[in-house]
């Protein structure tokens, strides 16, 4: 029975279409997933069915009955309610409050009981059998699964008829993430409809009953999942076939390294970090969430304090903070893991944020050079394929190119060694390939690069050499031919022996 | 990553944690720093007024100390629930003015045109407070700007009512400034009200609603608060704590002030931030406030005690303003350092 | 947002105190005289300089709550050192200009290194000063201010007031500064995202430190010239400037947010409280009404600024 029909969905920001008359069918007792290239509008799209964002078309149905999405209100009465990515949590309130917040049990007074709340929370644990979560604690102490599981046991609170989870395995433990699988096929046996967004196909084959695949905004493929073999899935998700995404692998590597780590160490999750990063090499990092890759990027910019030796180009050197380590050639840039609020001034040009990084460069005794200025705004934008005008304001530019205006900031800086901290993430196809083309490039000209993705699949086959971590520490490297998923995962999920 | 991989491996995967101190008491000393160092401060300048000046510890004290901050700690309350929704209110001042100036003006000698105009006054707190709160609102300004616009308003208001200090209250009136019961003074009565109060109003959907939409608008938002619906609660909460500070107050001084509101605005903010209530909204409660307030009058009466010039107050003031905040800074930077990226 | 829309503040003040000036022509004779123009550009004047600092402060960000007694001690101490002539003055205010650069400074520190707020730390330091100005003088007012200050508050070069000048030639620094310099773009950025900012390599102490130092400088200016302008010092005549300076950098389109603004605008806003206040005698109006005014103007002006109005009042019609 059919539950949920929306039809004539649309949403644009500016001169951008996030959606244009996307449509969706979900039935009762069903797993449906949507699966999409980042950018394609799935998350706008369920964003709007939470009520969060407000449509600028879009017809709802609720068991045939016609229903209103407008504000996160209207979406929790009609009986739904999300995991978003990014979280909805209340940082300085615990636990428990939380789960409940806006409908906790309320006594004569009209007052909450803090004693209530807690076997509220305990009896729901128990219903669902919840990893294990400690109550009473601030949710802004708890590490980024813990908040993840305390986001879906708010939206089970609900009770929901509709549970939309977006990629909400990505930031769990294996434990956990199995757990969370059986939990949505449990749920969708009693009667719900569970959306699910994962880029792992692996997990959607487990437990998904029907897909919708979305691509360039719009829903363009709807099946069952016993129908579907993975090569139509990915063809409809690229809309073409899958050629020439990665560039190809030419060893570049020199002998010089760039940038040398001995026993690096943290409090903040590194252990006994040692590394080395050679001028023309693109290393890349992988490891399950939470073991230390962040750590290290953060280190290595001066974002966070780590213990140990660092030695750039030869020379050591304490890191202290970015403005000591952009300087130059001999510096260290960062492609930041967030656009918008460590990237970019989203309500400034896009010249303007080119240039500030590297404004010594285009300016005498501290007074600006607008004609300089102007000139290498204009190479870089050339040169990297920006598709906007400099004057724009970078909020206006689609993901992808927003991230071409971070990369060129930090090439305008002249560093040589690049930190990218999964620079292609929620971007569409076209533009990754013109960021791992870039890659190269780079790397051809010298650059040593360090690149973190949380694809595993775009890691092995851009970088070069492939550095694994698990707790705090890098347990293996891989060369060559030795690049391999299967390689990598196992180093990964392996416990590491003293 | 393909199932069979997650069903081959047993093994637990736990994530990397810091050190962190385990014990309850280590947490709530973290979460809650800034509170117990004001606590603390509190105690300690008790103990030294205490020692140089005999029957510190006596009712007698406390009603004369309670007396002199009710004005203050009324209107401090106001502010707290706005500063927990991450905002400010600087017309608390004009309120406060206008409010002495029309019980000065207007009480007159019946009792019924004064219970007319208390209720009035109070009224008028709440409305412009709402107000506030909806403008912030729907139009997105910013606090501070709209509030110090209102204040401008509402003191220009109060300056056509009565341009200089003047006026007179009823004798009745002023008896309930000095009455007492059960040996307590109507002051600390209404600080155990007060009190009480708070005890329930924290626990209210509604002051949760306040204090998460100050924690993270955004997520609050999500969750199904109405923002404007809790600006306006907050605005329109301390507008008429500030209308009940300015009635309390002309039980003390027996007159009206146009300007006497503004002394009140930014040591509401002090005492505040010195009890442990955050800037940025979310964390903190009435009862720090209270112990702000009684920080700042406890400075007042050392320095008259010590027989020093009254203009130390001020100083001594605005260092321990400054020490608390750095104190409460360097408490949240440690905590931070405990936790996970 | 396109560019009309980030000037339409600004235009809309200077066009307000283009209609005020009209306004009072038209209702007082006398009123568009040179000689009252040349007082109310005057008065503007100290208006304007104490907005300037205020308004490099908002742009990075922060406020400077500290502007009252930063003001009234420079005008103080002028006149304390001075003794009522003239070649003290010389190596006084300089001095004094240093000092209020240096308590902007100490502001700028507190701030960027602990992390205070901007509204407490100038809060706390205002209130500092305050009493320790108060201690010294024990509360009586300060000498009065020598010849040579005088002349410099009222007198005239070629018909022109010494301080239009002053002001001017600070106007065209100021604009200099904040889009010619790369010290004007470290402050834009700062003021839009202190994160972006770090992770970009932004000089953060710096920037604050050197915006909060020229706040303090241009209050210590003005408390110096008002001395010179009022005779003497009087203590309290710096309170008038804290919400003035902060009005006119709010009327004349500059973000409280901070990262965006001009000090065209902040100019526009202090001819439009100085003009308003002249019309005092002329509409019969009482310093209450005045305020009133005041208030009004500002909620006016931010209102117009506001990004959130048009969305209200064109509503974009949305379905489902």
């Amino acid at each position: 029975m059919e539950l949920l029909n929306a039809s004539g969905v649309s949403k644009r920001y500016g001169g951008i279409t996030a959606l244009a008359n996307a449509s969706f069918q979900g039935h009762m007792g069903e797993v449906h997933a949507l699966l999409g290239e980042n950018g394609a509008g799935k998350s706008t799209f369920i964003q709007i069915l939470a009520g969060a964002i407000r449509p600028d078309a879009g017809l709802f149905k609720l068991n045939g009955a016609p229903v209103r999405l407008g504000n996160p209100r209207q979406a929790q009465s009609a009986g739904i309610a999300a995991v978003f990515q990014e979280l909805s949590l209340i940082p300085d309130m615990t636990v428990e409050e939380n789960i409940w917040f806006r409908h906790e049990p309320l006594s004569l007074f009209g007052t909450v009981k803090a004693a209530a709340l807690r076997k509220a929370t305990l009896d729901l644990f128990r219903q669902y059998k919840f990893p294990s979560l400690l109550l009473g604690r601030e949710v802004r102490r708890l590490t980024l699964s813990e908040k993840q599981l305390v986001e879906i046991a708010k939206a089970l609170s609900h009770n929901p008829r509709i549970l939309i989870l977006d990629e909400a395995t990505s930031t769990l433990a294996l434990q956990e993430t199995q757990w969370l699988l059986s939990l949505t096929r449990q749920l969708a046996e009693s009667g719900r409809l569970i959306i699910f967004i994962s880029h792992r196909l692996g997990e959607v084959r487990q437990v998904a009953d029907r897909i919708t695949i979305f691509r360039n905004g719009t829903s363009v493929a709807a099946y069952d999942m016993d129908k579907a073999d993975d090569d139509t899935i990915v063809a409809d998700m690229l809309g073409r076939r899958m050629d020439r995404l990665y560039p190809e692998r030419v060893p570049a590597a020199l002998p010089n390294i760039a940038l040398k780590i001995r026993k690096l160490e943290s409090e903040q999750g590194l252990a006994d970090v040692n590394l080395d990063l050679h001028e023309g090499e693109i290393l890349g990092v992988a490891g399950l969430y939470g073991h230390g890759q962040r750590e290290l990027f953060h280190s290595l910019y001066g974002i966070s304090h780590a213990r140990g030796t660092i030695e750039l180009w030869g020379r050591r050197v304490t890191l202290r903070s970015p403005r000591d380590l952009l300087t130059g050639k001999d510096g260290i840039a960062l492609v930041p893991e967030d656009r918008a609020t460590h990237g970019l001034l989203l309500s400034k040009s896009v010249r303007e944020n080119l240039t500030l990084s590297a404004i010594y460069r285009c300016s005498r005794f501290g007074f600006t050079n607008s004609r300089r200025e102007a000139a290498l705004v204009r190479a870089m934008v050339e040169s990297l394929n920006i598709k906007a005008a400099p004057e724009q304001p970078a909020g206006t530019l689609s993901g992808g190119n927003q991230q071409k205006v971070i990369f060129g900031k930090m090439l305008l800086t002249e560093a040589r060694i690049l930190l990218l901290y999964d620079p292609t993430r929620g971007i569409d196809v076209g533009t990754k390939g013109e960021i791992f083309q870039l890659m190269r490039d780079l790397s051809r000209k010298g650059y040593a690069i360090l690149f973190y993705s949380s694809d595993l699949v775009e890691l092995i086959h851009v970088a070069d050499r492939v550095a694994v971590f698990s707790a705090g520490r890098i347990v293996k490297n891989f060369e060559g031919d030795a690049v391999t998923e299967h390689h990598i995962l196992r180093a990964m999920i392996q416990k590491w022996d003293a | 990553m393909k199932a069979s991989v997650l069903e081959d491996e047993d093994r637990n995967t736990r994530e990397v944690r810091a050190p962190r101190g385990t014990s309850r008491w280590r947490k709530q000393l973290d979460e809650r720093a800034s509170f117990l160092v004001a606590c603390a401060l509190l105690i300690g300048l008790v103990a030294v007024y205490g020692s140089l000046r005999k029957g510190v510890f006596s009712f007698e004290e406390l009603n004369l100390d309670t007396a002199a901050a009710m004005t203050l700690l009324l209107a401090a309350s106001g502010q707290t629930v706005v500063l927990l929704r991450g905002g400010i209110d600087l017309s608390i001042g004009g309120i406060i003015s206008l409010g002495t100036v029309l019980a000065a003006t207007r009480f007159g000698h019946h009792p019924q045109t004064a219970a007319f105009w208390t209720f009035l006054i109070i009224a008028m707190g709440l409305l412009v407070g709402a107000a506030n709160g909806l403008i912030i609102a729907v139009l997105e300004l910013q606090p501070f700007l709209v509030t110090l616009t209102t204040w401008a308003i509402l003191s220009g208001v109060a300056l056509i009512v009565l341009p200089t200090d003047g006026g007179s209250l009823p004798p009745g009136w002023m008896k309930f400034g000095a009455a007492s019961w059960f040996g307590l003074s109507s002051s600390v009565w209404l600080l155990i009200a007060l009190l009480l109060f708070w005890c329930w109003f924290r626990k209210t959907r509604l002051c949760l609603a306040i204090r998460a939409s100050g924690s993270n608008e955004r997520s609050a938002y999500l969750s199904g608060v109405s923002l404007i619906f809790s600006d306006v609660a907050a605005y329109a909460l301390s507008g008429t704590f500030a209308a009940l500070a300015s009635l309390y107050l002309t039980t003390q001084t027996g007159t009206g002030s146009p300007t006497i509101g503004n002394g009140y605005i930014l040591p509401t903010v002090a005492a505040a931030v010195i009890g442990g209530v955050s800037l940025f909204g979310g964390r903190g409660g009435l009862v720090g406030t209270i112990v702000g307030v009684f920080i700042m009058t406890m400075i007042g009466n050392l320095v008259f005690v010590l027989s020093v010039s009254s203009y130390w107050q001020p100083v001594v003031s605005g260092v321990i303003l400054l020490l608390a905040v750095l104190a409460s800074s360097i408490a949240e930077k440690s905590a931070k350092r405990n936790l996970l990226a | 947002m396109n560019a009309l829309a980030k000037h339409r503040a600004v235009l809309f003040a200077y066009l307000v105190t283009i209609l005020l000036l009209l306004l009072g022509g038209i209702i007082s004779p006398g009123f568009l005289s040179v000689s009252h123009l040349r007082t109310m550009s005057l008065l503007a004047a100290f208006i304007g300089i104490v907005a300037l600092g205020q308004t490099f402060v908002i742009i990075g960000g922060g406020i400077d709550l500290s502007v009252p007694w930063v003001l009234n001690g420079a005008a103080v101490f002028v006149s304390l050192f001075a003794h009522n002539h003239n070649q003290p003055l010389l190596w006084a205010v300089p001095v004094l200009l240093a000092a209020g650069a240096l308590v902007g400074a100490i502001n700028g520190v507190g701030i960027a290194v602990t992390g205070i707020p901007p509204i407490i730390m100038t809060l706390a330091v205002n209130v500092i000063l305050q009493g320790g100005i108060l201690l010294y003088t024990g509360g009586a007012p300060a000498a009065a201010a020598p010849r040579a200050l005088q002349f410099l508050a009222v007198g005239r070069v070629a018909h022109v007031p010494v301080v239009l000048g002053i002001w001017t030639l600070l106007a065209i620094a100021a604009t200099i500064l904040l889009s010619k310099t790369t010290f004007g773009r470290y402050l834009f950025a700062l003021g839009t995202s202190p994160t972006v900012a770090e992770y970009s390599g932004v000089p953060i102490l710096r920037t604050i430190v050197l915006s909060y130092a020229l706040s303090g400088f241009t209050a210590a200016l003005v408390g110096m010239l008002l001395a010179g302008y009022s005779g003497q010092a009087y203590l309290g005549m710096g309170d008038p400037y804290l919400f003035t300076s902060i009005a006119a950098v709010a009327i004349g389109g500059t973000s409280i947010m901070g990262g965006s603004g001009h000090y065209v605008g902040t100019i526009a806003g202090a001819f439009l409280l100085t003009i308003l206040t002249s019309l005092l005698p002329a509409l019969n109006l009482s310093s209450g009404a005045l305020q009133v005014l005041y208030g009004l103007a500002i909620l006016v002006s931010v209102s117009v600024a506001s990004t959130a109005l048009p969305k209200l009042l064109f509503p974009r019609r949305s379905t489902g």
